[in-house]
């Protein structure tokens, strides 16, 4: 209670403090802007791997346009559009390795139910490998729309099948609202699978990890940087107390040395809970607003919170840290700040992990910020969930009890 | 006889090899205002961290209340409050806002606060300007509410350290006037640290005089001003020794007559400048110090010694009887050195 009360203090003296406020709450939103905006695609500048698939579409009809979509949305291949003649001549000419032709009437013939069917023609020394690849896109891509069309020609025929059945039954399940109802469940599927497929090879999760721009981990590395940033706030206002003499006079009022601590802490973790809240919600409305790609909290939000609060809590331990050792006002205010920089260029908070770690090896692990900005970006950006966050949790924690631990042992009551 | 308010047995604070605190022993009754006076550097601040448990003593005991800090420590701070040297508030904040805080400090809440709040502030006549931050106020208002934050939770006995540091005479006089009602009007007992000697004078029953981390004086005003009994008279004088400290000491209205142990300059007289007047030339010839049973008899016939045996008098200092006199006399050295 008597923590909450010191922290109830250091709360309204910190709103009386426009500088603090401004370094705190609004100082993360114009590094987010820059950092989603003019830096935004640093980072995305790696080669493009897809493999390349020339199309020629003599039919030009809707469902081969949704073909082309469907293969299009996969991701592995990059579609290239020719006409018959021109897309021949590069294959004579070994130019190209493959052309895909999507016939006159094939979408005619879907439509009136016939089989239809797809030409992929292969150089005799393209690479087999990609040619296997490449066939089985196409084959999966196909197999999706044929199901999609069959499922939808058997619900009508259902629907015909229905005309003696009374009104209210055929109001209910008419053939347009099983249609519609059965659309809507592919469009998910394919935005949601139920079975998705993730492919890791072991020692290679680096490489899983590329091709996030700086934009992309904006939010989770900014929310990372300022909550670490904030920890001088501790430092600072334990400092103030010190040098006025007030933290004398709390030692001399019936408060324990720990709950003295809990209520220094105390504020540094509400503030950057708040500051956290503030960036999440900018990041998902304002770069919105703003035309810029908008943040999520990921897929498990809730896990997101849990890492926001642990982030919290270290930044707060390492606030007691660096009361602890700071013996001077330049130490918390020029030194630590200079620390605190440091540690978010290092652990991630504006240049993608994994860029980094191509330089810098392991290096960045050791620092909080790293395993702070991975299990963000891994909840926000990949959509991952709990057990993927799960060592960078425990990492956080380890570091808060040992930045908390030595805090304690150093600090100087006195 | 009541149980004292504050017992303080052979104290002893050391930080690293320095001891601050030799072995301090006294006791505080009920009801007294007592007085801890010495220079700076004495140890008197740290003996109060101590007795207020914000350092925790390297030996010996306090007890507050009947309360052993070393084991009922919570108990003896909630009967206990302080008055730090330093304006240990916060600037942003106003009076009142600084006021609720040390009273939620000491577990007050919702009405009993907020009449505590009144009340101290009343007490400090500062309800006019509770609502103003604090770092508006003058030095002597910010020192009041300082006082104010210590009486919060009506303690039974009050440790000002140094209250009047910085302070201009008026708020001075106010918080002297304050000091003295807490204690006839509600009985706080009051540890009172000084190094002026003229507050310990106006507001003390009884004192104890600290130098170099050690009690060298503790007794009533009075009876600690008798030790000088009709004051002090110091000669500068060319060649000094046993035989003429002898004869002088066999003077009439002579009590006894030493050398001192180093030269020191002269007492400014009242109303000079005292920066002025101990930049002056110190004599380098031996001080006898002349403790006087009656001060005029005893110049009288020092004087006529003096010119029987055509000694030259170098300098001349009688110093009337007070505190400041008897801890010149007990360490050869002046308060506010």
């Amino acid at each position: 209670m008597k923590a909450w009360s010191i922290t109830l203090k250091d709360l309204q003296i910190l709103f009386k403090d426009r500088g603090a406020i401004f370094q705190l709450f609004l100082l993360p939103l114009l590094f987010v802007v820059v950092f989603s905006g003019a830096l935004g695609e640093v980072g995305k500048d790696e080669p493009d791997t897809r493999v390349p698939l020339p199309v020629v579409n003599l039919d030009g009809g809707p469902l081969a346009q949704a073909l082309i979509a469907g293969l299009e949305a996969d991701g592995g291949l990059r579609l290239e559009s020719y006409d018959q003649t021109e897309a021949q001549g590069l294959l004579d000419e070994k130019e190209i390795s493959r052309v895909l032709t999507v016939p006159t009437g094939f979408s005619a013939g879907i439509d009136e139910g016939r089989p239809v069917a797809l030409r992929l023609v292969n150089h005799p020394d393209a690479n087999p490998e990609q040619t296997e690849a490449v066939r089985l896109v196409i084959e999966g891509v196909a197999n999706d729309m044929s199901l999609e069309i069959q499922l939808l020609a058997a619900l009508q025929q259902m629907g015909e099948m229905q005309n003696n059945a009374p009104a209210a039954f055929q109001e209910a399940f008419s053939t347009e609202k099983m249609q519609a109802q059965a659309r809507s469940q592919f469009e998910r599927a394919q935005a949601e699978p139920l079975v998705a497929v993730r492919q890791r090879v072991p020692g290679q999760e680096t490489e899983q990890e590329e091709a996030l721009s700086v934009g992309e981990v904006a939010v989770p590395g900014i929310t990372v940087l300022f909550c670490f940033l904030a920890s001088q706030m501790a430092a600072r206002s334990i400092y103030d107390e010190k040098k006025v003499g007030s933290f004398r006079r709390l030692l001399a009022a019936p408060v324990s040395k720990i709950g003295l601590l809990a209520g220094k802490m105390l504020p540094n973790l509400v503030a950057c809970l708040v500051q956290a809240a503030i960036i999440f919600l900018f990041g998902i409305v304002g770069l919105r607003l703003l035309g810029l790609p908008a943040a999520t909290l990921g897929s498990a939000p809730l896990a997101t919170v849990l890492v926001v609060v642990l982030i919290a809590l270290c930044s707060s331990a390492f606030g007691i840290l660096i009361a602890a050792l700071a013996r001077t006002e330049n130490q918390i205010g020029g030194l630590s700040t200079l620390l605190l920089w440091g540690m978010g260029l290092l652990g991630g908070s504006f240049i993608p992990l994994f860029l980094l770690e191509r330089f810098l090896g392991p290096l960045p692990k050791i620092v909080p910020h790293y395993w702070a900005t991975h299990a963000l970006v891994n909840l926000m950006v990949r959509g991952l969930g709990w057990g993927d966050v799960a060592l960078d949790m425990s990492v956080l924690l380890g570091f808060t009890v040992l930045f908390f631990a030595v805090g304690l042992w150093r600090f100087d009551f006195d | 006889m009541a149980q004292p308010i504050l017992q303080v047995d052979s104290l002893v604070k050391t930080f690293g090899e320095h001891q601050a605190v030799k072995g301090i022993s006294f006791e505080v009754e009920k009801g007294e205002v007592f007085g801890l006076l010495g220079p700076n550097g004495a140890g008197k601040t740290t003996a109060i961290s101590m007795a207020t448990g914000i350092l925790e003593p390297t030996a010996g005991t306090v007890r507050i209340g009947g309360h052993d800090i070393r084991t009922d420590l919570n108990e003896a701070k909630k009967i206990n409050g302080l008055v730090p040297q330093d304006l240990a508030l916060y600037p942003t904040l106003s009076a009142r806002a600084n006021l609720n805080f040390f009273g939620r400090i000491y577990g007050l809440r919702g009405k009993d606060l907020k009449e505590r709040v009144e009340d101290v502030l009343r007490i400090v006549s500062l309800t006019d300007r509770a609502d103003d931050p604090v770092e508006d106020f003058s030095g002597g208002m910010k020192r009041r509410v300082n006082i104010a934050a210590g009486l919060i939770h009506q303690p039974q006995l009050l440790f000002l350290d140094e209250p009047t540091v910085g302070v201009d005479p008026q708020s001075r006089n106010h918080i002297f006037e304050s000091v003295l009602r807490l204690n006839r009007e509600r009985g706080m007992s009051i540890v009172y640290t000084s190094h002026y000697m003229e507050e310990v004078e106006l507001l003390c029953n009884r004192v104890a005089i600290m130098d170099q981390g050690k009690i060298i004086a503790l007794d009533t005003i009075k009876n600690l001003i008798a030790m000088l009994g009709g004051g002090v008279i110091q000669v500068g004088i060319p060649q000094v020794n046993d035989s003429i400290l002898a004869q002088i000491s066999a003077l009439p209205a002579v009590e006894e007559a030493t050398l001192m142990p180093v030269a020191v300059a002269p007492l400014p007289a009242t109303g000079e400048d005292v920066e002025t007047k101990e930049k002056a030339p110190v004599a380098a010839m031996p001080v006898v110090k002349v403790v006087a049973k009656n001060g005029q008899q005893a110049l009288v016939s020092l004087i006529a010694y003096l010119n029987e045996r055509d000694i030259t008098l170098a300098s001349l200092e009688i110093l009337e009887p007070n505190l400041e006199s008897v801890f010149l006399h007990l360490t050869g050295k002046k308060l506010r050195e």
